[in-house]
């Protein structure tokens, strides 16, 4: 990566206009589908710019198009307005620097657990032992020991989910983009497993988008987080956290984290009211049309 | 599946790729034996009852006899290993068609919509009707036999690989991509392994159609083949020998099927 990564972590709040200083910018990003109901307009004239080692919350409604806009970062989705560059290098297509953890179920229901982990090692070209051996190291990270040479169909959803996530893990990228990574885990294993990639993000020093519903999460991880509003899909507010790190449950408890997510949580909850009455009135019109 | 239903073809297997129970197969062997031997009785009842004439319906006995007479023939191995070429020959070209065929239906909306109907028409349409097009084409010898077995079976594993391709798991192919996995790559590692339940299931429909092709092909017209025997055991009236071809052929059908599923079951499990 060039130089940027040399520049220190704690930016200005307004870190929009510091776009040059960004590993990953998002520069005027619209997104518009075209549905049988005509255009949508998934994501809005959203301009971001994410430092070296950053860890970023992304927060808002169902709909809001916030994979829509990870799939734009990724590469995955073209015909959109707007620019993507990481380190100043326009994105056109997947990026090597850029690894996904989606949404959906995405593990490969041919593979076994450890054949699933070492995937992107296997694209790479990577040689069959040294492969796999680097998979065992990211399996045991993400407390999958013992089922290396099971198939998904025999582990439970959550687990399923964490194979995803190592299997993404173990291509390395620079930076990480995971929608809604814990949101089928239970309670326990999400703090776990929130700090297990905490912990390797601050050692790696790899730059993290995560795509949450849950504030309190959002929180606790993240050096900012990027509220969206609801359909269509803004740049709501940039929340800077500034709370010390490690976040303990001193922290945790602390008045200044249940600020943080008061506010955050009023945010919200302004556009999720929004959407509801959204999506009532666009039933109701579909009733008197039928 | 809306299109599978529509061909009277079954669902594809969920691709949750678990062998069934061990423990479960016991009752549904011991139903299957007792049917089979109550089948059994039946006949033979009605073999020594004479109600219907002793030829039409012989003794157990007397077809137990003509199949180890049948099978201890040098002469028809000879005949059954033509059939059994004529199918493989049929497989082979008709597969490989239908596959290329299925891979530029489902991967292409356009051809799809414009294609893909008249498929689902000829599908169903007895093929025997083209015979005598094929003999005028590849002659009265194994020629129009390849090209029954070839026509028949095309339709299910061409409509089942388009089916297949439109259902794999779009963010399957999404994490190809995200890796940055080359065309070579995406085709191996992503798609050819998320349809392997179709493409299977789609070779074992039409290696059973395939079958009936060139099988009916042969009664119809030569002079070799089991499909030939059949019908000169039957212009003889020596119905024993009859029933001992169409017992050994129903068993080999079986075993071939079974050994397709077993070749889909082993290539789900091994990484390809
Ligand atoms: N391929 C597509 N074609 C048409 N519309 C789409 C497509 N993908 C997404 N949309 C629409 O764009 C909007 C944003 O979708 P997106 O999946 O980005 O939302 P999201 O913020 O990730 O929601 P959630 O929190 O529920 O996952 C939604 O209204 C969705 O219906
Ligand atoms: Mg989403």
């Amino acid at each position: 990566m060039p130089s940027v990564a040399t520049l220190p972590k704690s930016g200005a709040a307004g870190a929009q206009t510091a776009a040059d200083a960004g590993i990953l910018v998002v520069d005027g990003i619209v997104k518009q589908f075209d549905t049988p109901e005509g255009p949508l307009v998934a994501v809005d004239r959203v301009s971001l710019s994410v430092r070296p080692g950053e860890f970023l919350a992304v927060i808002g409604p169902s709909g809001c198009g916030k994979s829509t806009l990870f799939n734009v970062i990724g590469g995955l989705i073209d015909r959109y307005q707007g620019a993507v560059t990481v380190g100043g290098e326009t994105v056109r297509g997947p990026h090597p620097a850029i690894g996904m953890v989606f949404q959906e179920e995405s593990t490969f229901p041919w593979r076994t657990v450890i054949e699933n982990v070492a995937f992107p090692l296997e694209i790479a070209g990577i040689a069959r032992k040294e492969r796999l051996e680097k998979a065992k190291r990211f399996i045991a990270l993400v407390g999958l020991n013992g089922f290396e040479n099971r198939y998904p169909a025999e582990l439970s959803g959550g687990m399923r989910q964490r194979v995803a996530i190592a299997r993404t893990l173990a291509s390395e990228p620079k930076i990480l983009l995971m929608d809604e990574p814990f949101a089928s885990l239970d309670e326990q294993t999400r703090l776990l497993l929130g700090d297990k990639v905490l912990q390797i993000q601050q050692d790696l020093q790899q730059t993290t988008l995560l795509i949450t519903h849950n504030i309190t999460e959002a929180v606790q991880l993240a050096d900012r987080i990027l509220v969206m509003t609801y359909r269509p899909g803004r740049v709501k507010r940039m929340v800077e956290i500034d709370l010390p790190r490690p976040r303990s449950s001193d922290v945790v408890s602390s008045e200044a984290f249940g600020r943080y997510v008061a506010e955050i949580w009023s945010d919200l909850r302004e556009e999720a009211t929004r959407g509801m009455q959204d999506e009532e009135s666009r039933t109701l019109h579909a009733g008197a049309a039928s | 599946m809306a299109e599978a239903s529509r061909l009277n073809l079954p669902a594809a297997p969920n691709t949750g790729a678990k062998p069934r129970t061990v423990g479960r197969a016991e009752p549904v062997l011991v139903v299957r034996a007792v049917i089979i031997v109550f089948i059994l009785l039946f006949w033979e009842a009605i073999a020594q009852s004479g109600l219907l004439y002793r030829d039409v319906v012989p003794s157990l006995l007397a077809i137990g006899a003509a199949i180890v007479k049948l099978l201890s023939a040098p002469d028809y191995y000879w005949h059954l290993w033509v059939t059994a070429s004529e199918v493989g020959a049929g497989l082979i070209v008709g597969g490989l068609s239908g596959l290329l065929i299925g891979l530029a239906l489902g991967g292409n909306r356009v051809l799809s919509k414009a294609f893909e109907p008249y498929l689902y028409y000829l599908g169903p349409t007895p093929k025997i009707i083209f015979f005598p097009v094929m003999i005028m084409w590849f002659g009265v010898g194994p020629g129009s036999k390849i090209a029954m077995g070839a026509i028949s079976c095309f339709f299910p594993i061409a409509l089942s690989t388009a089916a297949g391709m439109r259902q794999i798991d779009k963010v399957l192919i999404r994490v190809g991509q995200s890796f940055r996995a080359s065309a070579w790559q995406m085709a191996t590692k992503i798609y050819l392994p998320a349809m392997r339940h179709p493409i299977i299931n789609g070779v074992r429909l039409g290696l059973g159609v395939a079958i009936i092709g060139t099988l009916l092909a042969e009664t119809k017209l030569s002079n070799q083949g089991v499909g030939f025997l059949i019908i000169q055991a039957y212009s003889l009236f020596d119905m024993p020998r009859m029933y001992a071809m169409l017992i050994v052929l129903f068993v080999l059908a079986i075993g071939a099927n079974a050994l397709v599923g077993r070749l889909g079951g082993l290539s789900a499990i091994r990484q390809l």
